[in-house]
């Protein structure tokens, strides 16, 4: 098989043609503009950093790159030639690669079988497996990405599965490499070595786009930046002449909002006391290794890091889903060892899971079989011995009116519900019980924007009356806009514990990705 | 209320798909009998006639009594997404249970009967419940243990009745007659349908009420729909799929204890399996889909396919299998429910408007 | 007690085919994300139509082509019920099961005028194989068997390089695994499943025709009694692996064999006939519990939902 990664086979397009050109998209969603009229440059052989908060159309915008999803206005351009995107399979064959947050790899199948799939060397539809391995030998030595060609993919660290993705793109000739929040999964050593692979992509012509809202990552492997802000550009800069703070100023506007979350009052005796807790580590997460916490009433605590640090594990020890190898979880003083789920939501833990298809909502039931778990075995909707379907339906129309849950009823199956919608129902389940603790995972994942803020201030009303809550958020706007107090967890241990005040993004930023407090952001910045 | 009217008109459709299942077997029926080379009206009414003229209804009416039953013994775990396929292998080890007792146990009639009908149903709930750790604890799925234990308890009921429990002198694998106080109580002026149905029809209302208005129903509900919610929920997922198949051994053992305590009064080889009880039940089920209150009126119409299937064999000589491919087409036909279940979810985010 | 002759192993491969070829589509199939578990009527369909077609054309091949035909067209039902429209695939297995012991049964009424068994003097049935005479042990191990025998021994070895050695194989692989990835590269993930289970269809028909004209020479009704639910047993006991099914299916086969033997003894028929569902059972349930246990010390919440294996999985809906 010849070299599928040829140099001399680039198009004959001049040397100041960009490699991929988006003019003038425009995508709306329902009554939601995502992105406006945004023009984005990626110029041959640079790493171009697409920056913006949450909801600021950095998604949409690679979506449309990529072809998963078609703009209502705008074009895509590569190598200065208009394409028509279908689906993801025209940008392939144009040249694109994407490397998505969610992986799609085989698990059971080799990295080797995963690279070549559907592009496989061999001769009368025989695989040839040394080819296979060969080439993918070969292409990460080029760029410097350290795999085992014949391993099992379910085997490897999320950040070695993450290079199995890029030479997936790699190997079907992509020119123009897309990663959309690369480092969300990745220990602080894997994002060191993702960001030389950049760096050595670029330097053999690759073109990179790194899609983030992180600033220390735009500032470290970057040589472009575009910052959106809702849905239009906010900023163009060059990254060796800018800084932190310019950066994140376009990023929030100017003149940083104030503080939208006044300091609840915190009072008495905490409601959930968490003291060194242990699990040990199973193979692909990080486990629990000594984690204490406290919330009181009338306080919200947030926990921060890139998810699977342990994060998952802590909540489902409160929660009594997992039983930790050692530590204890005590709820008002008393001690919940040995006691199951139903035990400890009946003594006042409620709880809105980060899996809220697979978790926290029954698709198929109505919307008030949904609004009714957890409250069917008590008055007013039932007893040990009775359930009263007049009182279930009646109550989920309250609660539907009141927190204006848009549904054709109260009868109709959750699964008609939008993401935002479905998640109002899950927090009005868990706020009716007005049990003393809130464990709230990721509460705006998957949420359109407008929801998003009445999700978060029906979580801070629960705190003005004096509800405890432990918040698990992998946003930092959102900690900042919900928390009075910050953990960050890495590799299953707190490694900071910050007042809201200190908890800014670059200090929270750090924290995620170094066991110890680095430098200032912006002091690297300007050195 | 313009809320009952979008309420209708969401759940036509899903109404219409197991009327449309049954239309749609009938004119398979009407196809394969004109094939044949039977007029499908003369067909339909030799059918009609075995299973309900004056001659044929009290037998149908004791068949009606078994089909509910094992109904019941599918509906219950199906209720939590497990499906009880064993429930021939129930049914033979309620009634073998049933008549051990009847046998061995010399009791008035006020003590026999409910201990053989508590025999009956603790025999098949015996069977079925071992399905239950099974799954939870050994991750065999409930369809492949019911269907894998049926066969070998069924191949020991007819070990018994041919071996240790076989009537001396007789020629036919059967049990001696039961006693007397063993034989439930008919109706005036019937041979075959007695008082088993008084006691299945109880075990349905009990059922329809357990499921609408208890908490254990509305648990079982929530473990069939998502078994992730119903942990996050603090729901025992072992101890109702325990109880769902206990339930559903239990009618099924029930069922047959009710066979061998009517006419003639014994256990006979093969006589309580060959008719198909199980799989009529089954279909019967299905065909309710997720409303218990509704078994009784698709139980009756299978118990006519079934029943009725045999006089029109007799009455123009179409093989009494067309009852089964008829059942089967419906099934088939009900399996496309889903379709009718995506197009009521769509219809219902297009009635909220602009999904984002 | 005789168990270790080559005629109880060559009894051990008779008893086997059918379930092995019924297994090996089945597990086919699961590797393409389908749950196909309508195997008992998919091979009585097949041993139904091979026992009709060879009566009425005198050529006991022809009844075996008839019957991948027949089968092969019946397990479109599958396709078009499970992969095209979605609708459960264990709802759609009990009506095809039971549409095949109702047809099956009625048609041997209608088109052979026989009841409950059809066996006249006549029906041909498979040849047996005499090429392997003299041969010292393969002689005596194939010798009274059929073609079909070997043949659904090769076709595990094939199954199995397919799946391991092939691109369509590892495109199948995937297609199972994780459709949304295989069609996110251009595998169209309906395609691969609908081909699966024709296959599997033809593969029943195989089976279905050794039934009836191979290990007897005869059809009676719901002559396959269980063994279409054996070989799901196998299929997951083998976790899809075809060199695996061969050797749950031998399994089977020996305690079938061993069964007929120990009626010889003057065991009851209705005990020995028991034996091949608990043996299987049992293996099962040994195994399951190995692989349950591993599981659960990584995912407790997996463990949970473990015993509902995915029916059918397809790729994201595209909005």
């Amino acid at each position: 098989m010849t070299d599928l990664h040829p140099d001399d086979a680039r198009p004959a397009a001049g040397a100041d043609t960009p490699a991929a050109e988006l003019r003038g998209i425009t995508k709306r969603f329902g009554p939601v503009l995502a992105v406006d009229g945004v023009d984005l440059v990626l110029e041959r052989g640079t790493v171009h950093a697409v920056v913006g908060e949450n909801g600021a159309g950095k998604s949409t915008l690679m979506s449309v790159l990529y072809g998963l999803q078609r703009p209502d206005a705008g074009a895509v351009l590569r190598n200065g030639r208009e394409l028509r995107l279908r689906s993801p399979l025209d940008a392939i064959d144009a040249g694109l690669g994407m490397v998505h947050q969610h992986f799609r790899l085989f698990g059971s199948l080799t990295v080797a079988e995963n690279v070549v799939y559907r592009a496989e060397p061999g001769r009368w539809g025989v695989y040839d497996r040394r080819a296979a391995e060969q080439r993918v030998t070969e292409l990460a030595g080029r760029f410097g990405l350290d795999v085992d060609p014949s391993a099992r993919v379910d085997t490897l660290p999320l950040g070695v599965r993450q290079r199995v993705e890029i030479l997936k793109a790699l190997h079907r000739q992509a020119e123009v490499l897309i990663l959309d929040e690369p480092t969300a999964v990745l220990t602080p050593g894997e994002v060191d070595s993702l960001f030389a692979v950049v760096r050595s992509m670029a330097a053999q012509g690759t073109t990179v786009a790194l899609v983030t809202h992180k600033v220390r990552e735009v500032l470290e492997a970057t040589d472009r930046v575009t910052v959106l802000r809702d849905g239009v550009v906010s900023a163009r800069l060059e990254t060796a002449r800018t800084t932190a703070g310019e950066i994140v100023e376009a990023m929030i506007g100017r003149g940083l909002k104030p503080a939208v979350n006044p300091r609840g009052a915190v009072s008495g005796e905490p409601v959930l006391e968490v003291s060194d807790l242990r699990l040990a580590a199973a193979p692909g997460a990080a486990g629990v290794h000594g984690v204490s916490l406290q919330v009181r009433p009338g306080e919200v605590v947030g926990i921060a890091g890139v998810s699977g640090n342990g994060q998952r594990e802590v909540v489902e020890s409160v929660l009594g889903l997992r039983s930790p190898d050692g530590g204890s979880v005590l709820l008002h003083g008393q001690d919940l060892a040995g006691l199951g789920v139903r035990e400890r939501r009946g003594r006042g833990i409620a709880y809105v899971p980060e899996d809220r298809p697979g978790m926290g909502t029954a698709a198929s039931l109505s919307v008030a079989d949904n609004l009714a778990l957890g409250h069917h075995r008590t008055p007013p909707l039932g007893s040990r011995a009775r359930l009263s379907p007049r009182a279930v339906r009646a109550q989920a129309g309250e609660l539907v009116r009141r927190l204006g849950v848009k549904t054709a009823g109260v009868n109709a199956p959750l699964a008609s519900l939008s993401g935002g919608n479905a998640q109002k129902v899950v927090l009005a389940r868990e706020l009716h019980h007005e049990a003393p603790l809130l464990v709230v995972e990721q509460p705006t994942q998957g949420v359109d924007v407008g929801a998003g803020e009445e999700i978060h201030r029906l979580l801070l009303d629960y705190r003005a009356r004096g509800g405890a809550v432990l918040l698990v958020s992998y946003e930092i706007s959102e900690l900042r806009a919900l928390a009075d107090r910050v953990l960050v967890m890495l590799d299953g241990v707190v490694t900071a514990d910050l007042d809201a005040a200190d908890a800014t993004e670059e200090v929270l930023g750090a924290a995620m990705v170094h066991a110890t407090r680095p430098d200032d952001g912006s002091s690297r910045a300007g050195s | 209320m313009s809320g009952l009217v979008a309420r209708l008109r969401l759940a036509a459709p899903a109404a219409l798909v197991p009327l449309g299942a049954v239309v749609v077997a009938l004119l398979v029926g009407a196809v394969v009998m004109a094939v044949a080379g039977v007029d499908p009206l003369r067909g339909y009414d030799a059918m009609v006639r075995g299973a309900l003229s004056v001659s044929n209804i009290d037998f149908a009416v004791a068949s009606f009594t078994a089909i509910l039953a094992m109904s019941l013994a599918f509906a219950v775990p199906a209720r939590m997404g497990e499906y009880n396929l064993g429930g021939d292998g129930q049914l033979a080890l309620g009634g073998i249970s049933a008549a051990v007792v009847a046998l061995y146990l010399p009791a008035p009639a006020i003590v026999l009967l409910p201990v053989c009908l508590v025999a009956g149903a603790l025999g098949g709930a015996a069977l079925a419940s071992v399905s239950a750790p099974l799954s939870t604890r050994a991750g065999v799925p409930v369809i492949i243990s019911t269907l894998l234990l049926s066969a070998p308890a069924v191949a020991l009921t007819s070990y018994l009745v041919r071996f240790p429990l076989a009537e001396r002198g007789s020629a036919v694998p059967q049990t001696s007659r039961l006693p007397d106080a063993a034989h439930l109580p008919s109706f005036p002026g019937t041979s075959y349908t007695n008082a088993g149905l008084v006691v299945v029809v109880l075990v349905l209302l009990l059922a329809v009420r357990v499921d609408s208005r208890t908490p254990v129903g509305y648990e079982i509900r929530v473990a069939g729909a998502n078994r992730g919610f119903a942990a996050y929920g603090g729901l025992s997922v072992p101890r109702l799929t325990l109880g769902t198949l206990v339930a559903a051994g239990a009618v099924a053992g029930l069922a047959g204890a009710i066979i061998v305590m009517s006419q003639p009064f014994r256990f006979i080889d093969d006589a309580l399996t060959a008719p198909g009880y199980t799989f009529a039940g089954i279909a019967a089920a299905l065909l309710a889909g997720g409303r218990p209150a509704l078994l009784p009126l698709t139980a009756a119409l299978f118990t006519v396919l079934t029943v009725g299937s045999a006089g029109m064999e007799r009455d123009v000589d179409v093989p009494r299998q067309l009852g089964q491919v008829l059942q089967a087409v419906v099934i088939l036909v009900l399996a496309l429910r889903v379709l009718a279940a995506r197009w009521v979810a769509r219809r219902a985010r297009d009635a909220v408007g602009g999904k984002v | 007690m005789d168990v270790f002759t080559l005629a109880f192993v060559a009894a051990v491969l008779t008893s086997s085919a059918p379930v092995l070829f019924a297994a090996l589509g089945s597990a086919l199939c699961g590797r393409a994300g389908v749950f196909n578990i309508a195997l008992e009527g998919q091979l009585l369909c097949g041993a139904f139509t091979a026992v009709a077609v060879s009566w009425w054309t005198g050529s006991a091949w022809a009844g075996v082509a008839a019957a991948v035909v027949t089968t092969t067209v019946f397990s479109g039902v599958l396709a078009l019920g499970a992969v095209s429209w979605r609708a459960d695939p264990i709802i759609v297995a009990v009506g095809m099961n039971l549409l095949a012991l109702g047809l099956t049964g009625f048609l041997l009424r209608e088109l052979l005028d026989a009841t409950g068994t059809f066996a006249p003097t006549g029906l041909a049935g498979l040849p047996d194989l005499d090429v392997f005479d003299g041969i010292p042990v393969l002689g005596a191990l194939l010798g009274g068997q059929t073609l079909l025998v070997p043949l659904a021994l090769l076709l595990a070895v094939a199954a199995s390089l397919w799946l391991n050695r092939t691109s369509t194989g590892l495109r199948l692989r995937g297609v199972g695994e994780h459709p949304e990835a295989a069609a996110s590269l251009g595998v169209s993930v309906t395609r691969y499943q609908h081909v699966t289970v024709l296959l599997a269809g033809a593969l029943c028909g195989l089976g279905g025709a050794q039934l009836s004209l191979g290990n007897v020479t005869a059809f009676t009704e719901n002559m396959t009694a269980g063994r279409g639910w054996v070989a799901v047993a196998a299929v997951m006991l083998a976790a899809n692996r075809p060199l695996l099914v061969l050797g749950a299916c031998l399994l089977f086969g020996a305690a079938e064999a061993w069964g007929f033997r120990l009626q010889g003894v003057g065991l009851p028929q209705q005990l020995t006939d028991a034996a091949p569902y608990l043996v299987t059972l049992i293996v099962l349930v040994a195994s399951r519990l190995r692989v349950r246990r591993r599981l659960r010390d990584v995912d407790p919440v997996a463990a949970v939902s473990a015993a509902h294996p995915e029916a059918v999985v397809h790729p994201e809906e595209t909005r």
